[in-house]
């Protein structure tokens, strides 16, 4: 589903280069649910952004979903995320003015769906998390666990094959944290997504099928999590 | 597009006192402008109503206060086209010598005074009075009322151009406000200087020519120049209009103050929007890189945040338009209404033009003012701007 080889990305800092991601080579089977783990800086927000279509690297090669993402233009990279990926952010980043429907509606306006199949399917993924009756109330209505699962919601409203999500229980305290990972867990073996998460959360192991360790952008050898 | 609406709008929505302060600021300053761009219209259309197209003066070209010879009134009646021609002759009359003169006053031909000026409503009867007596006087309005005149009395005037005194009974009244003058008899002055000096009076001041027909007035004007071409006397003919314009002096040079300030305002327009746009497009920095996570196009983006800043400075310039309007037609009805004096801001309108002007204004102010702030946030790497705000 996903494969990186020989990829690096380096960052321009002034007259500094910094290496955040130096010869990553990484596979990632479909339906996994994968934990991105490692130190502050070592590079994982710019891998899990590389493999969702939002960055390119340097050189190597990335190939998400049968996709070459590297040699595509940014219009064609934004329709590969539309179509193939979901994404989930620390700070829920919802939109405030819309309902918690209307959030997770935003991506289907993107496809050639009618008003009245959008909301259903929008109505289908806020019940998926479990907040179908919170439909229409606004984000600053919600608690921060509720947010995070309304962006679940958005992030796999357009059925996407992949998830990734980048610290999503940083913002959260301990009850909710699992209930996200949790979640996140289910995406994966009832709905057959392949979800990529980035976190600190030690708690993550117990939920994850394999962890990858970053260090100064090198990738560590993978480590099968307990679970699996 | 038309799908994106609600969420554009409800963006709209977000920041109420910003959306409300900005829509008003733009309201009026759309309203300034259509009420400046009335004035050129609204000046031209009081001129209008003050002159007659058909009424045509002639003067000396060395200047008004240069006379004709009498006998140009005769050619000039002779022209096909001229219905009727009557002259001005300044008579300097003061009623109160010491107080000098205190209106215009002019020896004219009674007969054609009614066809020249038939514009001005004044009574037959009265018309009829004045060709009748020797010595009778129409009178302006304002000059009847100033001295506290009225018709049947009589007033003696002292003339501070020619040797003579002559005393006038008032026959008729001109029922303008804007018509002070004091009119009567040329051929009483004529006969009163016979008789004291022993020569008659044998120039003019101004001909005043009435034409049949709006298009023959071009034609006619230059024909009379023409007719005294490399004569004693070169005369200058222009409409009343125009003449009026002159008078008035630099009106063009007013309505070109009118048309530059005009501009500015619209640019101020711009600024006002572009602050507004900027700023609700810097704020929203993060929820804009979700919308391009989530697969939204750049272009779609730049269209969404375009439109914003287009529907807000519609809505604005929409509500800017109903005022103005609102106010030319309240202008018009006073001026119908309870006051006469304000009669001719009812010339003030907002006109079908104005109004597609206004709302292409509108637009393009929209356009300019959300154009930069789309196109940057629309270029804008997500995960740069993830990063930046986290
Ligand atoms: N746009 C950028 N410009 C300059 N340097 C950058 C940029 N983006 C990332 N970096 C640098 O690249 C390195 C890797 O950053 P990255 O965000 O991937 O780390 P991370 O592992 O996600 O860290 P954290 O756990 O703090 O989120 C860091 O040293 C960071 O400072
Ligand atoms: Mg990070």
């Amino acid at each position: 589903m996903i494969e990186l080889r020989d990829v690096s990305r380096t960052y321009k800092r002034g007259a500094d280069a910094i290496r955040a991601l130096d010869h990553v080579t990484l596979d990632i089977d479909s339906g996994r649910f994968v934990a991105l783990m490692g130190p502050s800086g070592s590079g994982k927000s710019t891998l899990l952004n590389i493999v969702a279509g939002l960055d390119r690297p340097d050189s190597g090669e990335v190939v998400v979903a049968g996709q070459k993402l590297p040699d595509m233009s940014e219009d064609e990279l934004a329709a590969f995320r539309a179509r193939h990926v979901g994404f989930v952010f620390q700070f829920f980043n919802l939109i405030p003015v819309l309902t918690a429907r209307g959030n997770v509606e935003l991506p289907l306006l993107l496809t050639h769906l009618g008003k009245a199949e959008r909301r259903e399917r929008a109505l289908t993924a806020l019940r998926i998390v479990g907040l179908e009756e919170r439909a229409e109330h606004h984000p600053n209505e919600l608690s921060g666990g509720e947010q995070q699962r309304v962006a679940i919601a958005r992030a796999i409203v357009s059925d996407p094959e992949i998830v990734v999500a980048d610290e999503p229980t940083g913002d959260l305290d301990a009850k909710n944290a699992v209930e996200i990972l949790e979640l996140l867990r289910a995406l994966c073996t009832d709905f057959g997504k392949t979800v990529v998460m980035v976190t600190h959360d030690a708690r993550a192991e117990a939920h994850v099928d394999i962890i990858h360790s970053l260090d100064k952008g090198v990738l560590a050898d993978p480590e099968m999590a307990a679970r699996a | 597009m038309l799908k994106f609406l609600p969420f554009i709008w409800r963006n709209l929505a977000r920041n109420r006192l910003r959306t409300t302060l900005t829509t008003s600021a733009i309201a009026l300053a759309v309203a300034l402008v259509c009420l400046l761009l009335t004035m050129p219209a609204g000046l031209d259309a009081i001129m209008s109503s003050l002159a007659s197209n058909t009424r045509i003066v002639v003067v000396n070209k060395g200047g008004l206060v240069y006379p004709l010879p009498y006998a140009y009134l005769n050619k000039i009646r002779a022209r096909p086209g001229v219905v009727a021609a009557t002259s001005w002759t300044w008579f300097g009359g003061a009623f109160d010598v010491d107080r000098g003169v205190t209106f215009p006053n002019f020896a004219i031909e009674p007969d054609s005074v009614g066809t020249v000026w038939e514009d001005w409503g004044i009574a037959p009867e009265q018309l009829e009075a004045f060709r009748k007596r020797r010595d009778g006087a129409l009178v302006g309005r304002t000059t009847l009322q100033q001295n506290g005149w009225k018709i049947g009395d009589r007033v003696t005037l002292s003339s501070t151009i020619f040797p003579v005194s002559l005393e006038f009974q008032i026959v008729g009244e001109i029922p303008l406000e804007r018509a002070p003058h004091f009119w009567f008899q040329r051929e009483y002055l004529d006969q009163a200087l016979r008789a004291k000096t022993g020569t008659g009076l044998d120039f003019l001041g101004t001909a005043w020519v009435r034409v049949d027909e709006a298009d023959r007035v071009e034609l006619l004007l230059s024909e009379i120049d023409a007719m005294f071409r490399n004569s004693e006397a070169e005369t200058s003919s222009e409409t009343e209009l125009s003449y009026m314009k002159n008078f008035m002096g630099q009106l063009e040079g007013f309505v070109t103050i009118i048309l530059i300030v005009t501009g500015l305002v619209a640019l101020c327009l711009v600024f006002i929007a572009a602050n507004t746009a900027s700023m609700s497009v810097r704020e929203r920095v993060a929820e804009i890189a979700v919308l391009k996570a989530v697969g939204f196009r750049r272009r779609l983006v730049f269209n969404t945040l375009l439109a914003e800043a287009v529907l807000l400075s519609m809505i604005g310039g929409g509500a800017g338009l109903l005022t103005a309007l609102g106010l030319t037609q309240a202008l018009k009805a006073a001026g119908a209404g309870w006051s006469p004096a304000l009669g001719p801001l009812g010339s003030f309108i907002i006109t079908p033009t104005i109004f597609v002007q206004a709302l292409f204004l509108a637009l393009f102010v929209g356009m300019l003012s959300g154009w930069i702030p789309a196109f940057g946030a629309s270029r804008r790497s997500v995960a740069s701007a993830l990063r930046e705000v986290f």
